[in-house]
């Protein structure tokens, strides 16, 4: 419940904040906010809009929930994003099944680079998933520009993938996609032994090491489903509305993972609440950049201000240590 | 070939300013016991003031903060550092190019770089080095790194020394944002800090929270980066975009390679 309360205060005070912004830089706030709920939820299109992009914000975001379970600091979503894609991409012509399983696979190797990283060499994950995320998008950068751009070679992208996922009602399945991930994904933290391991995991890994589980596979496998999860993020975007492979593929939707899974208090069906608001919040953000001239990076912005909302929320809420002096 | 290093060296050593006095900055931040992941959005912050304003103390007011809110959360708050930082960034980003898009463009003024590369590479170590080791507020900063409690028994604030800590940390990444925007480059560009944050936290770890071993490292980077631009001169086979990932390859490279036991500070993180 407070979980909820703080959400709801959160999501709040990132448009109140949005507003403000504007505010100051000249526009009418009322107008700002107007545009803001229009562009996302005013019409049939801009629904379909804020549900497109709700999809990949729902599996980045449970690509964290699953990590930060499990206490790893995977901030290398924007990369395992961005290798799934490729790789849903080169597995196109072998159906679109074959294509997801690419990504899924090509995720969760990319993630597991760091996981290897750690347990072998003691190298912080948060900055070898943060490096991994640059060598991906440079990666990306030089297949639309060498091996894998189109064949007029006019821009620098690719070839429309040799399959699509399915649409449904206009929108791609996708939605199932990630839908059928939450569950799983909150089938699996609590309603199997493996889940709880994991949680223990995080919660307290020496406690959980007593306790006779084998807290570097906790991580190992923590890392590899979350990275699988990012990776068939990038699969669905690419399957389902991208089409192409093209440098700026990911803007930002592994980052926003953070905000949307912290939004839900790290619950997987909490993401859904939460990745359909940051998906009408991105949406709304490109409508005012497109009718007001205001960056849509005011966005992520407001996500920053999600997050730090919820982190000092939870922090002032929960039993204070003893004060310093 | 090897020429061609030489001569991209001492380009090289003034292109790894703003990398050199992140890392010294962190150093300090993480002496005291915090990781600041936000020194990613500190750096961008203070590009983006330093290229508004045209100075060196816009950048570093700008820094500031950046670094007054990580403080106000680490310290007052005692959330999440990782948490924090990540936030950080993204609200770093967000606003630089939120305000950029609404003012336009920035007045860049050209800054000469060469005082402050001499500063960065050498006034700015001696300087850290005689604050951390040959002081009792360095003692004492770094105690609150490795063991608060006992700080606090000797009647001392470890808070007073993080907030220290950051706030030489606002400094000096403040100048390196400044350099950046000012003399490395004609003004802001949405997001120009590029992850050399990030990188700065990784050569810290590298130089094993020491100033030598961040000057160390930060010298091993920018000759990396030499031998990048050296290749792209000489028309190697090496696709473009594959040398623009070199410098994290040879991060993530540097993060395996330290070898032996990496002694960080006892309460690094802990909040």
């Amino acid at each position: 419940m407070t979980r909820l309360l703080i959400g709801i205060g959160a999501a709040a005070l990132a448009i109140a904040v949005l507003a403000m912004a504007a505010a100051l830089a000249g526009h009418s706030p009322a107008d700002v906010v107007g545009v803001l709920f229009d562009g996302a939820l005013g019409s049939p299109l801009a629904i379909r809009g804020t549900i497109l992009k709700s999809i990949p914000l729902l599996l980045t975001g449970l690509c964290v929930v699953i990590a930060f379970r499990a206490g790893v600091w995977n901030i290398g979503a924007e990369g395992q994003f961005i290798v799934g894609a490729i790789a849903a991409w080169m597995g196109s012509p072998y159906g679109t099944i074959a294509s997801m399983l690419a990504a899924a696979v090509a995720g969760a190797v990319w993630s597991s680079i760091a996981t290897a990283m750690r347990l072998w060499r003691n190298a912080p994950e948060v900055l070898t998933t943060i490096l991994l995320n640059f060598i991906a998008v440079h990666i990306l950068g030089w297949v639309v520009n060498g091996p894998l751009r189109e064949t007029s070679a006019r821009y620098p992208q690719s070839d429309p993938a040799a399959s699509a996922l399915p649409q449904l009602a206009e929108i791609h399945a996708g939605s199932l996609i990630s839908i059928a991930t939450a569950i799983a994904a909150w089938w699996l933290l609590y309603r199997t032994t493996e889940g709880l391991r994991l949680r223990a995991t995080g919660l307290n890994p020496s406690a959980a090491r007593h306790a006779g589980i084998n807290v570097p596979a906790q991580i190992a496998r923590a890392m590899a489903i979350s990275g699988a999860i990012a990776g068939v993020a990038g699969g669905v975007e690419l399957l389902g509305v991208t089409h192409r492979l093209f440098e700026r593929l990911a803007v930002g939707y592994g980052y926003s993972g953070i905000a949307v899974a912290l939004l839900a208090g790290l619950h997987p069906l909490g993401s859904i609440a939460s990745a359909l608001f940051f998906g009408a919040f991105v949406t709304g953000a490109g409508e005012l950049q497109r009718t007001s001239g205001i960056s849509a990076a005011i966005a992520t912005f407001g996500q920053a201000v999600v997050i730090l909302a919820v982190v000092a929320a939870g922090a002032l809420l929960t039993s204070r240590k003893p004060a310093d002096a | 070939m090897l020429e061609l290093v030489a001569a991209s060296v001492p380009l090289a050593l003034v292109a790894s300013v703003p990398l050199l006095l992140a890392v010294q900055g962190e150093l300090v931040v993480q002496r005291s016991g915090m990781i600041n992941l936000g020194v990613e959005g500190m750096l961008l912050a203070a590009a983006f003031t330093a290229s508004v304003t045209g100075t060196l103390l816009g950048g570093v007011a700008g820094a500031v903060a950046v670094a007054a809110i990580f403080g106000v959360f680490a310290i007052v708050f005692r959330a999440d550092q990782i948490v924090t930082g990540t936030a950080l960034n993204l609200l770093a980003l967000g606003l630089t190019a939120f305000i950029y898009r609404e003012i336009g463009s920035t007045a860049a003024s050209a800054m000469q770089s060469n005082v402050i590369a001499p500063f960065a590479w050498i006034v700015s170590p001696l300087l850290l080095a005689l604050l951390l080791w040959r002081t009792t507020t360095g003692l004492r900063l770094r105690a609150a790194g490795e063991n608060p409690d006992a700080l606090r028994s000797a009647g001392h604030s470890a808070a007073a020394h993080r907030w220290l800590a950051l706030g030489i940390e606002s400094v000096l990444v403040g100048i390196g944002g400044a350099h950046l925007a000012l003399a490395l480059s004609n003004g802001f560009a949405e997001n120009m800090s590029a992850g050399r944050g990030y990188i700065a936290l990784a050569v810290v770890i590298f130089g094993r929270w020491r100033v030598k071993g961040a000057v160390i490292g930060s010298a091993v980077f920018g000759i990396a980066a030499a031998l990048q631009y050296a290749l792209q001169a000489a028309a190697t086979p090496l696709p473009y975009h594959l040398l623009l990932a070199t410098p994290y390859v040879v991060t993530l490279l540097i993060l395996c390679g330290v070898t032996g036991r990496v002694v960080a500070p006892e309460s690094l993180g802990k909040s």
